[in-house]
């Protein structure tokens, strides 16, 4: 729970909709490809409703096999890089947050460090970093190797990647640039600190090219579930996306992870968690399932089963769609993401669904939440009083109207009930989030003093 | 050469100016460097001017030693970082190409084609890469290396790395995505081309996750004057940074890269060759003289030493300010910028020069060109109608003020002559510099037997 009392709302900014079929849903432009002018629209709704942050995911990767079904479902398939697109959105907006993903597992730690120290600059410190370790093997494929990396070696490079990041974002003191003319001295030589940094991945000598952010440094988000991913948040990140599809799950998940918290003697407020939410607003909760039940009906078979296979991590295209999956078919194990892995083998186990039932009906993280707009609010209002998350991460079927009906309907409901804010009563994320702009390590000690 | 023939004009964005003693100067914004409202200020003036190419320079380093100096001498010290900056000011310009630096040997080919891709969508057309192999050791130091690879290195594999990018570019065809909602097919799998790369420095097997961009490609941008640099550039270049310190070398190195087009195919009116200019202009001749001098002067000592022994590669401390360099002080070759070195061993031998004379004579590159907007006018001239450049890459001392004079003086003397666009005529980068857009090379091989 926040100090104010108030929820923190993410915005998931995909192209046409996070539902497979969406960009076949009359209420999607038919050809959003790549317009900026697009992106500003829905950048500037968001920013209408006050939201905290608008957040862009990402994977450095075309998927070039199974075209089949990836030719019917686009996903990352033709989408706007994330630090250039949220750069050009900053110009656009004043106020809401802009986050992106990028990997730890392909990129350098000198040029992440300087793109997002950029962002936070040229946005006025709105900038915010989601650390990622890249679960696709394509992404593996574009970059010189075969396969991914096992899963805890990409998070013990993850670690180091960020540890390393935040070093080279405080190379420099606040007021270190002095800019004298008259001595001719543009910055104290005292309040440069270079980095030196040996590690099992990376190895550096030198400090970055940027004075401190606006922010101090961006903000740091992570999304791992995994027993390695918890640890790397508890100790490195700032604002968390969960995922559950019970509020018991969302608790013992936001209990479990602010409860790691005291190891890294960091206070449980200097995260925050915002629980993934999908949502479909009807004027009555059957008008909201029928057009929930209008998309999946769009979704083609193949692109179901690719999904769901996916998922599971192996390939079920072979399988007779009539009769539930055989056990053996079934990985010992996920090398990728745990939870939905974990939740189809779940349901296999449990309902024993025909393969059709199955791909027609599932829907990764599973929490669409289909309802009139009082439904929505109370569902929200008790999560996050009830202590299961500080805020939570949106994401819209269809858009732009699934974020025009939440920005137009939802938001006010929750103004109404007190749990968001009204106006913008800060200028940089980390304000909006309610986190503390951190002290540069090489002053916090004397700042204390 | 067409009577119509104009010249095409870019400007280098240092945003106090390209004189390292720019920032002292009254009349520029001291904290500049990293406020995007100062850049977007600067490309809209640009803009006015109808102007080719707003270019952003870059190194990914810091300079950790030798502070006496280079807290005295701001050089990518506190900068934003090319690919956000340009993206940031896309939205508030809409004709301007938009350039921008970017390292082969610290980056993967996958990150830098997207990044110049989705600028190039975002920007409507504008973008430009400038293939740069890095000649500071500071920036191998950042990326766990203890120095630069040697020259010959660097640029085969700046070689591969630009092949490997112009393939990713090419991984759809111009109309793969058909968005065809009554058969939910979203893109077209016949016009998807993966890459299949495996060479000396990477392997890629995949394809870029963005349609192609509204100029085919991105515009490539270089500056080598090496051997091995232009080389590169008659292979891959659309436009070249030239630095030659004098009309006659321009020529040469103007002949001599178009020569060397043949060899791959390519006519030598598809690479732009744009000269090196710093111009100081004023009212009278004798003004822009005045205008540099004070400039000069405002040098702190360690600033002029120390950018002298940067291009030199030779460690110039302990010796006397005003005698003139031993001559076994002087590497016998240039492992990082072959041209200014060249130009600093040209200065020592032929002139004789003091120290402290050569410290404050050395401009980085090509010597400034300071006068009369009419005399600048006609030195442009000369070097644009006698195959000596297509036109001009200006370095500015100071900004704003700088680039003012050029919008409002040079500019206008220009359009006069008839040498330079009074209006854009067209929306992306390459028409501007009359460049084509490139086929997709996996339509060309289909083309004729479908026609």
């Amino acid at each position: 729970m926040n100090a104010d009392g108030k929820m923190r709302i993410g915005y998931l900014m995909n192209n046409t909709g996070v539902h497979p079929a969406s960009w076949l849903h009359p209420d999607a432009p038919p050809h959003t490809g790549n317009s900026i002018e697009y992106y500003t629209d829905l950048a500037q709704t968001a920013e209408r409703a006050k939201l905290d942050l608008l957040f862009r995911a990402d994977t450095p990767a075309a998927r070039t096999r199974d075209l089949e079904a990836w030719s019917r479902y686009p996903l990352f398939m033709n989408v706007l890089e994330p630090l250039t697109l949220l750069s050009a959105l900053a110009g656009a907006t004043s106020h809401i947050g802009l986050g992106g993903t990028a990997t730890t597992s392909f990129s350098e730690p000198y040029n992440i460090a300087r793109q997002f120290a950029s962002l936070d600059r040229l946005s006025g410190g709105r900038a915010g970093w989601n650390v990622v370790t890249s679960a696709n093997e394509y992404v593996a494929l574009n970059f010189g190797l075969d396969e991914l990396p096992p899963h805890d070696e990409r998070y013990e490079r993850a670690r180091e990647f960020v540890d390393l990041v935040t070093k080279l974002w405080d190379t420099w003191e606040d007021g270190a640039f002095i800019r004298d003319r008259g001595l001719g001295l543009t910055f104290d030589p005292a309040k440069q600190h270079r980095v030196e940094h040996k590690g099992r991945f990376f190895t550096l000598d030198g400090a970055l090219n940027i004075e401190r952010s606006v922010q101090g440094r961006p903000v740091i988000i992570q999304a791992g579930q995994s027993e390695a991913g918890r640890a790397l948040a508890a100790e490195t990140a700032e604002v968390v996306f969960a995922s559950a599809d019970t509020f018991a799950k969302a608790k013992a998940f936001h209990d479990d992870l602010k409860g790691r918290m005291a190891r890294f003697g960091r206070a449980p407020d200097e995260l925050k968690i915002l629980l993934s939410l999908s949502v479909v607003v009807g004027e009555t909760q059957q008008e909201a399932e029928d057009r929930f039940q209008a998309l999946q009906e769009l979704t083609h078979i193949s692109v179901s089963l690719r999904f769901l296979s996916g998922d599971l991590e192996t390939d079920l295209s072979d399988l007779p769609l009539d009769e539930p999956v055989p056990e053996h078919r079934i990985p010992k194990s996920s090398n990728l993401h745990q939870k939905f892995w974990a939740e189809i083998v779940e349901t296999i186990r449990r309902d024993r669904p025909t393969l059709r039932q199955l791909a027609t009906s599932y829907s990764r993280g599973r929490n669409t939440l289909r309802g009139t707009v009082t439904q929505i609010a109370d569902l929200m209002e008790e999560w996050f009083r009830g202590g299961a998350a500080d805020g939570f991460m949106m994401s819209f079927q269809v858009q732009p109207s699934g974020l025009d009906d939440f920005c137009s309907l939802v938001v006010p409901e929750l103004q109404r009930r007190g749990l968001f804010r009204t106006e913008y009563t800060g200028g940089t994320l980390r304000e909006h989030l309610g986190l503390r702009r951190p002290a540069n390590r090489h002053v916090s000690a004397l700042a204390a003093e | 050469m067409p009577a119509d023939r104009m010249m095409h004009l870019a400007f280098s964005a240092h945003l106090t100016g390209s004189h390292p003693a720019g920032w002292r100067h009254p009349s520029t914004q001291m904290n500049a460097d990293t406020d995007i409202a100062a850049y977007r200020r600067l490309a809209q003036l640009a803009e006015r001017g109808k102007l080719d190419m707003f270019f952003m320079a870059d190194t990914p380093a810091l300079r950790i030693d030798k502070l006496g100096a280079w807290s005295r001498y701001p050089l990518f010290t506190n900068v934003l970082e090319p690919m956000t900056a340009l993206a940031a000011i896309a939205g508030a310009t809409e004709f301007i190409g938009l350039g921008g630096t970017a390292t082969t040997s610290f980056n993967e080919p996958y990150n830098v084609a997207r990044q110049f891709a989705s600028l190039d969508h975002v920007s409507g057309g504008r973008a430009a890469w400038n293939v740069v192999t890095t000649a500071n050791n500071y920036a191998a130091r950042n990326f766990g290396h203890a120095a630069l690879a040697p020259h010959a290195e660097r640029y085969e594999r700046a070689g591969e790395f630009v092949a490997v990018v112009k393939q990713l570019w090419d991984t759809w065809e111009d109309d793969a995505f058909v968005h065809d909602r009554e058969a939910a097919i979203f893109y077209d799998q016949d016009k998807l081309h993966p890459v299949t790369h495996e060479g000396k420095f990477f392997k890629v097997h995949g394809g870029l996750n963005i349609e192609r961009t509204p100029q085919g490609q991105p515009v490539i941008v270089q500056a080598g004057a090496s051997s091995a640099g232009k080389e590169l550039a008659a292979a891959t270049a659309d436009v070249v940074f030239g630095s030659a310190p004098t009309i006659e070398r321009a020529r040469d190195y103007y002949a001599d890269l178009k020569s060397r087009m043949a060899n791959y195919g390519r006519p030598p009116s598809e690479l732009k060759l744009l000269a090196g200019m710093p111009i100081v202009v004023g009212e009278s001749m004798q003004e822009a003289e005045d205008k540099h001098r004070s400039l000069q002067e405002l040098l702190h000592p360690d600033v002029a030493r120390q950018r002298l022994a940067m291009d030199l590669e030779a460690d110039l401390s302990g010796l006397d300010y005003d005698q003139p360099i031993p001559e076994d002080r002087i590497p016998t070759a240039a492992n990082l910028h072959t041209a200014y070195f060249a130009e600093i061993v040209r200065m020592i031998r032929s002139e004789k020069l003091t120290l402290r004379q050569l410290a404050m004579r050395y401009e980085r590159g090509t010597r400034s060109l300071r006068g009369t907007p009419k005399h600048i006018a006609d030195t442009l001239e000369e070097w644009f109608t006698t195959g000596a450049a297509d036109g001009f890459m200006f370095a500015l001392h100071l900004q704003p003020a700088g680039l003012e004079d050029v919008v409002k003086h040079v500019v206008p003397e220009l359009q006069r002559r008839g040498l330079f666009r009074r209006d854009y005529t067209g929306r992306t980068l390459r028409e501007h510099l009359g460049l084509v857009r490139p086929e997709n090379r996996h339509v060309q091989k289909v083309a004729p037997s479908a026609a």
